[in-house]
């Protein structure tokens, strides 16, 4: 008999691998995800979905690692299954590369990455404007069959979805006993969270089935990410940028430096443009907090602040927020329990 | 001069190819022609994955490992052309698997990115204890063979669908040389008992979510017994069998069923690609490529025959470096006839 009410806010990659760690998790406690946007529309659609991530300044290292290794090692294990192609998760190999040398050659995520190396002379010799590059095997997770994936596990689970835009967190504290807040976005105002900004990402979608590689330059403006059904490329880093509306002039540069990196492109066929909001945070949120909401302390489990890495962080920090959420349910009083 | 290709496969073409390229400007008129009892897409070359491997050791034959670093260099330089694309020419990564510890291969250097697979890459795969990774690349026959005869076609090359029964045959309609790349059927026209039939069948399927190309290899089965799977750009290739003196271009359903089986253990997402077709081809075997000159007497008359076949299971990883070398045979003979008519002056 489920007795501990949780709901979910948010139903991107965040909300539903948080949702689903803690359905599977935790059998007594029922899951319920509300949000104003499930797949095809939420951030994660868009995204292409490539495991390989930034370094965040204020998180211990240890953190950090723990959070990409969990999400990689969770994804590989569906990448090698037969799962793969109804979950959109598939193995990547591809090259990153730098106009000038990194300071750090080798970032935190190579050791979890596979086979993660140096360019030789030879492959950089295809890009005449990089002088140094890595080449490795990752993880590519297309949400757009992820999202729907996740959802059906989550009913399996016991969970259940509902379309419901959520205003503040007052109108959920009388049916939830855990608030778990993976607003993305929108936690700008649900969490009144100052710190949350728009990055605007702009991508292509075009048809071009002979690429097998992606090709992502180190400054993360440029990027080829060939998936299942067609190739990603892009993009845009606009700070503080909340359009959501395709650019004509993004779609020009962006198809401009990609061709420059990989000239075939220019035998592909455009399928489409689409905008994204990446919803940046110097540091993710993953903490727990107290909420006073109508005169009761409600248990608040904040999983937002992503930006660009939520796919490569999702499994990571949902199971963060599952052990919050464990930990909610111990200092919980007994009788909310029975 | 007046030169006859007998083959359209990978081999005719790029060979006619390579003539035309080399000495087009140099023999005036330089007529080609190509005569084949099938083109594309009924060739061997297209039911080929189109995968860019040589066999793993040259054993000694370093001039075919020569042949293959230029076929690859070539391909390599036509991926920036704005062709490529029509070409069917396009960057690969994948792995090579082995349940036992085996020397490095002769394509190790050719190769882009060779290395070992590290530990937690060879548990993706249960069995194998021990692999290679690298980056090749791909020319799918079903696009690069009518690249090949638009660009010789463009240069007034001529075809001939027609099946030549034999070198008089031919030799009678008046050419200056016969370039032989028949292919497995060459010993119809000059017996070969070193030319067999490798037969192979294949099993093409629709899972565009496979980006990695992966080869097994059994010392025991031998070469191409042993499962593969090789993405293309349409449609992903399942294998493989290789037997030796099997004739059959019919596709036999238990060899169907090994395939699929051993290939969904090694790919368990196969499970859900959705068979599109088999098909089944004769590589044609031989225990080196003849590629040599052979002046063949029919009568009174000398034929010029440049022989340029078997090349078993590795015709489109090593075309290029044949053709040119065919070429310089070419040349050879032009040199003669060259020096031939100053002697009669």
């Amino acid at each position: 008999m489920k007795t501990v009410r949780v709901v979910v806010v948010g139903a991107g990659v965040i909300g539903l691998s948080t949702a689903v760690c803690i359905a599977e998790s935790l059998p007594f406690c029922s899951v319920t995800v509300l949000a104003d946007s499930f797949s095809p529309e939420t951030t994660s659609d868009g995204a292409a979905g490539i495991l390989f991530s930034a370094q965040f300044p204020d998180i211990p290292l240890e953190r950090q690692k723990r959070w990409f290794k969990d999400t990689f090692d969770h994804l590989l294990a569906i990448a090698q299954s037969q799962h793969s192609p109804e979950a959109g998760v598939l193995l990547s190999s591809g090259l990153q590369i730098f106009k000038e040398v990194p300071a750090n050659k080798k970032p935190f995520w190579s050791d979890f990455v596979l086979g993660f190396r140096l360019m030789t002379d030879r492959e950089l010799k295809r890009f005449p404007e990089h002088k140094f590059g890595q080449a490795f095997t990752t993880i590519k997770c297309e949400c757009s069959s992820y999202l729907p994936w996740l959802e059906k596990r989550l009913r399996k689970a016991g969970g259940q979805v509902e379309q419901r835009k959520v205003n503040n967190l007052e109108e959920l504290c009388k049916s939830y006993d855990i608030i778990v807040n993976c607003s993305g976005l929108g936690a700008k105002t649900l969490a009144g969270d100052s710190q949350v900004y728009s990055v605007r990402g702009q991508v292509l979608k075009v048809q071009a089935p002979w690429l097998q590689h992606f090709i992502r330059d180190g400054d993360g403006k440029t990027y080829i990410y060939p998936g299942v059904n067609s190739v990603t490329i892009g993009g845009t880093r606009q700070e503080g940028d909340w359009r959501l509306d395709v650019d004509k002039g993004d779609t020009e540069g962006i198809l401009a430096r990609c061709t420059k990196l990989e000239p075939s492109l220019s035998q592909a066929k455009v399928l489409d443009e689409w905008v994204g909001l990446r919803p940046s945070r110097k540091n993710p949120r993953v903490e727990r907090e107290a909420v006073l909401l109508q005169g009761r302390r409600v248990p608040v489990v904040h999983n937002y602040g992503h930006g660009g890495w939520g796919v490569t962080l999702s499994w990571g920090t949902a199971l963060d927020a599952l052990g919050m959420v464990r930990q909610c349910l111990h200092e919980m009083p007994p009788r909310a329990r029975l | 001069m007046r030169v006859a290709v007998i083959g359209a496969g990978v081999i005719g073409l790029s060979t006619a190819q390579s003539i035309y390229e080399q000495y087009h400007s140099i023999v005036s008129p330089l007529t080609i022609e190509v005569y084949a009892d099938c083109f594309t897409p009924l060739t061997t070359s297209d039911g080929a994955a189109g995968f860019w491997q040589p066999y793993l050791y040259d054993k000694g034959n370093i001039q075919e490992t020569k042949w293959n670093k230029e076929t690859f260099d070539y391909l390599l330089s036509c991926l920036s052309s704005p062709e490529s694309v029509k070409m069917g020419i396009f960057l690969q990564s994948g792995y090579n698997l082995f349940s036992e510890l085996a020397p490095e291969p002769s394509f190790k250097d050719i190769v882009l990115g060779f290395r070992h697979l590290t530990k937690r890459e060879l548990e993706m795969f249960p069995g194998y204890s021990y692999g290679w990774f690298n980056t090749a690349l791909m020319v799918e026959g079903k696009a690069y063979l009518p690249w090949l005869m638009d660009w010789l076609q463009k240069r007034g090359v001529k075809f001939y669908q027609r099946k030549i029964k034999s070198f008089k045959e031919l030799a009678e309609t008046g050419p200056d040389v016969i370039i032989n790349c028949t292919g497995v059927r060459s010993g119809e026209l000059q017996p070969d008992p070193e030319l067999k039939p490798g037969r192979g069948q294949i099993v093409k399927v629709d899972a565009p979510w496979l980006k990695h190309w992966i080869m097994t290899h059994n010392f025991t089965t031998g070469v191409y017994n042993s499962p593969y799977i090789i993405p293309g750009s349409r449609l992903v290739t399942v294998g493989g069998v290789f037997q030796l003196g099997n004739w059959s271009e019919a596709n036999n359903s238990i060899d169907h069923k090994k395939i699929w089986d051993d290939a969904c253990k090694l790919e368990p997402s196969l499970k859900h690609a959705r068979i599109v077709e088999d098909w089944a081809g004769l590589r044609p075997v031989r225990s080196k490529v003849r590629l040599e000159r052979e002046i063949i007497q029919a009568g009174p008359t000398a034929i010029q025959v440049i022989h340029n076949y078997g090349h078993g299971g590795f015709g489109l990883t090593i075309h290029r470096g044949c053709a040119q070398e065919a070429a310089r045979l070419f040349g050879q003979i032009v040199e003669q006839k060259g020096r031939g008519s100053k002697a009669r002056l």
